[in-house]
């Protein structure tokens, strides 16, 4: 019976918000692992100013966070 | 007493090869000419001075320090350009328009959030793609992609060849090019793809490798 029900209320936008949140979540997943091979890679060759690279590093993984919790919220 | 004697006659051979060393970096100095800037994005510098490696000896100073020439970035930068304009047209899709308001406000982030990637993951590529030549070796920084890299090295008296090609328009207008070096160490070719001044390279390569010999004839050895 809740298989029934949940079936009723299945719908494409369900589905949509699933795949999204699926993606959203291996994406943040690739940005933890490029912030961690761009602090490996800073310390293997170390330059001037290179805190710039690591910034963005750490933006591009707070940013994918962002939006991986703004897909959970229920109005999306 | 003697045991003095001899500790003070150990410090001044230290001295003195310390002394050496530097003679042999200064004289690397006067044969290569200051080139490039060390800024974070420079492509081409020689003995920068803020930049320095992982497995780099004490003593071991940086002659040459190059990447990709920044040309090599213009695909990927336009591409990214191109893709950060592409949600504008979104609303023309069906199942896009079929969408709540904050579900395409957070497929439209989605999307910048993946340009984002693309765009950090190709410049990381150009940018952690790295050739040092030292006094003392040759080396490789390859990164290839974020799940890939890897770091070869050579010593210079190991580098039996050196090939400088530099073909097609492009390169031959914005002087850059690729230097081959061949080598009897475990890695048997080295290349270093589409770096500025590449003739300038191939003869830096070989003053060193001259330096080296002329330093074995002389004694020191490192």
């Amino acid at each position: 019976m809740e298989v029934l029900a949940f079936l009723d209320n299945f719908s494409l936008m369900t589905l949509v918000k699933f795949l999204l949140v699926t993606l959203l979540t291996v994406y943040a997943i690739f940005a933890l692992l490029m912030m961690k091979q761009i602090s490996a890679m800073t310390k293997a060759v170390q330059m001037q100013d290179d805190y710039i690279i690591r910034g963005l590093g750490v933006l591009h993984f707070g940013f994918a966070v962002i939006v991986w919790i703004l897909s959970l919220l229920p109005a999306a | 007493m003697p045991d003095v004697y001899v500790a003070k006659k150990q410090e001044k051979v230290k001295d003195m090869e310390k002394k050496s060393e530097r003679k042999s970096v200064t004289q690397l100095k006067a044969m290569v000419e200051k080139i490039g800037g060390d800024s974070l994005f420079t492509s081409f510098a020689s003995f920068p001075k803020h930049i320095c490696f992982q497995t780099q000896e004490d003593e071991e100073a940086i002659v040459l320090f190059m990447r990709q020439h920044f040309l090599v970035n213009t695909p990927w930068i336009i591409m990214s350009i191109f893709m950060l304009t592409l949600p504008s047209v979104f609303a023309f899709f069906p199942p896009y328009a079929a969408l709540s308001t904050a579900m395409q406000f957070v497929v439209s982030l989605g999307w910048y959030l993946f340009v984002s990637g693309y765009t950090l993951a190709k410049l990381m590529g150009w940018f952690f793609n790295i050739y040092i030549v030292t006094d003392e070796r040759v080396v490789d920084v390859d990164f290839k992609n974020i799940f890939f890299r890897k770091i070869s090295t050579a010593k210079i008296e190991e580098i039996q060849d050196i090939n400088v090609q530099s073909s097609g328009s492009f390169e031959t207008f914005f002087g850059y090019g690729s230097v081959f070096i061949q080598t009897s160490a475990e890695v048997p070719e080295f290349e270093f793809v589409a770096i500025p001044h590449p003739d300038r390279v191939g003869k830096i390569l070989n003053q060193l490798i001259d330096h080296e010999e002329q330093e074995k004839i002389e004694g020191r050895v490192k």
